[in-house]
């Protein structure tokens, strides 16, 4: 009995290892012929560095990487750059997770300011001070303000987009209208278009950081620059200064008046733009990279036309004060392999891209312009022009602060335009949450 | 046989696999949110032990409005069990009595379960879209000007609806296929003979159906409310649980903590009572179960 149980054993053992063994020379061959395949390469010395970004095939930059990587392929010999590209909002999800599990790509696509704070602080990301001697001359250390954590610099930008008013030209001349500089123009042209039956203002409240473009744009002309940045850094400066209040209340005003395109709760941006594109909506409050969207999605280009979001209080702000600055970054993974390799190749993309973006109209560039940029579309050198002559940069309310206010912040926004919070609760939410 | 299962050695490593997968997929993950509900926590900073202020926060925090979720999931088990399973019950009843093109309309009931649910998700964004969405067409042609205006996935009043209804769509083709597989094994005897002595269709499927269906219904009732508890994928498409958590539950709620807020003690508080909610609902209706089988005996 007992060497039956003995024998037994030793036939499940036998089983057990059999399997295991089965499974062991099974992956043996793919195993040993991509060995083959990497002794083959390490005789060229090829090195593959792997890059993530959010410029997916749809994207309005993705032409403009894959130029900018090919340049940098040609001028580094034997380097081979993979470019993955994740959609925007889960993109969101994933860097998170690949910071906190270690998998960081060698160069990844991030937004400055305090999304990429703890980033910074959890030591996984690599500083660049001293690659930045060799570009000093090319990109300003103004622009990469925003990728400046306690004065040591970690990633390189690309651009300096800026919130603007994009508006259907045609539909303002149909209906004798110019382009707002204040609020009370800008309520008038909601007013007459709304009379008139045209849409105002597409907008989507599903994807809130799109109505978040228009109220941080407001509560900038209201507030001002400074106290706007005091406040949301949490560095003196409260939420409860009625400054604050205007802007929300002018949310709620346009919504009363039903100067937003019906059913933006269940709009996505997507869905709105396309409903701008299309002429049935007459502005659309977004980033200027709405300027190369516009090029390649709308009908009649040549209709469209962009000026700065209207002054609320301009003993506080001025028309030439912009929400935005240096946001998209690339940000070089600590745990890179090819240090050298991996920050020029963070500084030549974010160079590359810079260039091919602004020439297909995109985006504007944070480098300096060291071309021909006289086939640029119209649309992006006016934003452009506006960008070089801004009085001041002010980051996006969603970017600026902590991720958790952010949330907060967006939920909010969202609870005001539905109408389920008074401006004042808003304001009373708000101040509580950055006291928190 | 005997012998093997009374050998230790064989026993261990037979079930060490299922063991360690087992351990190392669910009950680890499960022990490690628990840890992470009693922290305050970014996800990659240190960790901060908070002790149950996570849990106090869920019920009182006005803005996260936990209990809310908990009430929309709760409706969505009610309206699963109540509508979703008689409709399902309904159809493969019907079906399996040998109709014409029996698999071909079982093929097209359960397309639906077998299609992603992203895909099922942009489907019926695009039937709600308040502008060209072929509801409010429909509804337009048909004189309802008012309601054709309707944004169903942006208006809080009806965002909760309008994401149920494909919930409950998508699935009447599972709990058919369980339930038409429940009749195909009744005895044809048993139908035949009650026939013989006069019974209608109706009563055969009542009194003699339905009862001998018993094991399977609960299993789909079982299957159905904590289906609906942990309900996540279509709604995060159509709605993400918005506008303003009208349409919330308690996993989109959860991914909004965490990977929105970065607060991944507080989206693991709600894990945790998740995975309670579930553990408890499973036990109490198979307890249902158990002593009704009793009773008939």
């Amino acid at each position: 009995m007992k060497l039956k149980r003995v024998t037994s054993g030793i036939a499940a053992a036998v089983m057990m290892a059999g399997v295991i063994t089965g499974c062991g020379s099974s992956s043996d061959n793919p195993g040993s012929s991509a060995g083959g395949n990497a002794n083959a390469g390490g005789d060229q010395k090829d090195v593959t560095l792997t890059l993530w970004s959010i410029s997916t095939e749809s994207d309005s930059f993705h032409s403009a990487y894959e130029q900018a990587i090919k340049d940098f392929e040609s001028s580094h010999e034997g380097v081979k750059v993979v470019h993955e590209t994740f959609e925007n909002e889960s993109y969101k999800t994933k860097i998170k997770s690949a910071v906190a599990a270690n998998e960081l790509p060698d160069v990844f696509y991030t937004w400055a300011g305090g999304f990429s704070q703890s980033f910074v602080d959890s030591g996984k990301v690599m500083q660049l001070d001293s690659y930045y001697e060799n570009y000093k001359d090319e990109i300003s250390e103004a622009a990469l303000s925003n990728i400046i954590y306690d004065g040591k610099l970690y990633g390189s930008v690309i651009c300096t987009p800026v919130s603007v008013m994009w508006y259907n030209q045609k539909i303002f001349s149909e209906n004798g209208l110019e382009a707002p500089e204040t609020w009370d123009e800008f309520e008038n042209v909601c007013r007459t278009l709304r009379e008139n039956g045209i849409d105002p203002i597409a907008t989507s409240a599903k994807d809130k950081w799109v109505l978040a473009m228009l109220h941080d744009g407001l509560t900038l002309k209201s507030v001002g620059a400074d106290k706007l940045q005091k406040t949301l850094l949490k560095q003196g400066g409260s939420y409860s200064d009625p400054d604050f209040l205007v802007s929300a209340e002018k949310i709620k005003e346009l919504a009363d008046m039903e100067a937003f395109i019906g059913g933006a709760a269940a709009l996505s941006n997507d869905e709105a733009s396309a409903e701008f594109y299309s002429g049935n909506a007459a502005m659309y409050f977004t980033g200027s990279w709405m300027g190369g969207s516009i090029m390649t999605d709308a009908e009649n280009p040549s209709d469209f036309s962009v000026a700065p979001i209207p002054v609320i209080n301009s003993s506080n702000a001025k028309l030439t004060d912009f929400m935005g600055g240096g946001s998209d970054s690339l940000m070089v993974a600590a745990s890179t392999k090819e240090a050298d390799l991996s920050a020029a190749l963070a500084f030549e993309i974010t160079k590359g891209v810079s260039k091919y973006g602004y020439l297909s109209g995109a985006g504007i560039p944070a480098w300096k312009v060291t071309y021909d940029d006289s086939e640029v579309p119209e649309l992006t050198k006016k934003v452009a022009e506006y960008a070089n002559n801004a009085t001041s940069f002010t980051l996006w309310f969603d970017t600026l602060m902590e991720s958790e206010d952010a949330g907060e912040y967006l939920s909010l926004l969202q609870k005001l335009y539905l109408g389920s919070l008074t401006p004042e609760e808003f304001q009373a939410e708000m101040a509580a949450q950055l006291e928190k | 046989m005997d012998s093997i299962r009374k050998n230790k050695l064989a026993i261990t490593l037979f079930m060490l696999p299922a063991v360690v997968l087992f351990t190392g997929i669910i009950i680890v993950p499960i022990i490690m949110s628990f840890i992470y509900s009693f922290q305050e926590w970014n996800g990659i900073t240190d960790p901060e032990f908070i002790g149950l202020n996570n849990y106090i926060e869920l019920f009182t925090s006005k803005s996260a409005g936990f209990p809310k979720t908990i009430l929309n999931a709760l409706l969505l088990a009610v309206l699963s069990v109540f509508i979703q399973l008689p409709l399902s019950l309904g159809l493969a009843l019907l079906i399996s009595r040998g109709i014409k093109g029996e698999r071909f309309f079982m093929t097209v009931f359960f397309i639906p379960v077998l299609m992603s649910t992203v895909v099922i998700g942009q489907l019926w964004l695009k039937i709600y879209n308040p502008r060209y969405g072929i509801l409010n067409v429909i509804l337009d042609t048909l004189g309802f000007d008012a309601l054709a205006q309707t944004a169903w996935l942006g208006d809080s009043k009806t965002a909760l609806l309008a994401v149920f209804i494909p919930n409950l769509w998508q699935y009447v083709g599972y709990h058919m296929l369980l339930l038409y597989a429940g009749i195909k094994s009744v005895s044809p005897d048993v139908i035949e003979a009650a026939r013989i002595d006069g019974a209608t269709d109706m009563q055969i499927n009542t009194k003699i159906i339905i009862p001998l269906l018993k094991p399977v219904i609960k299993i789909c009732v079982i299957f159905a409310v904590t289906g609906s508890l942990k309900a996540f994928d279509l709604i995060y498409v159509l709605t993400n649980g918005g506008p303003d958590h009208a349409s919330e539950v308690p996993s989109t709620l959860m991914v909004n903590m965490i990977f929105g807020e970065s607060r991944y003690g507080f989206g693991s508080a709600i894990a945790v009572l998740i995975i309670f909610l579930c553990f408890f609902f499973a036990i109490v209706i198979k307890k249902a179960i158990k002593t009704e089988d009793y009773d008939e005996k």
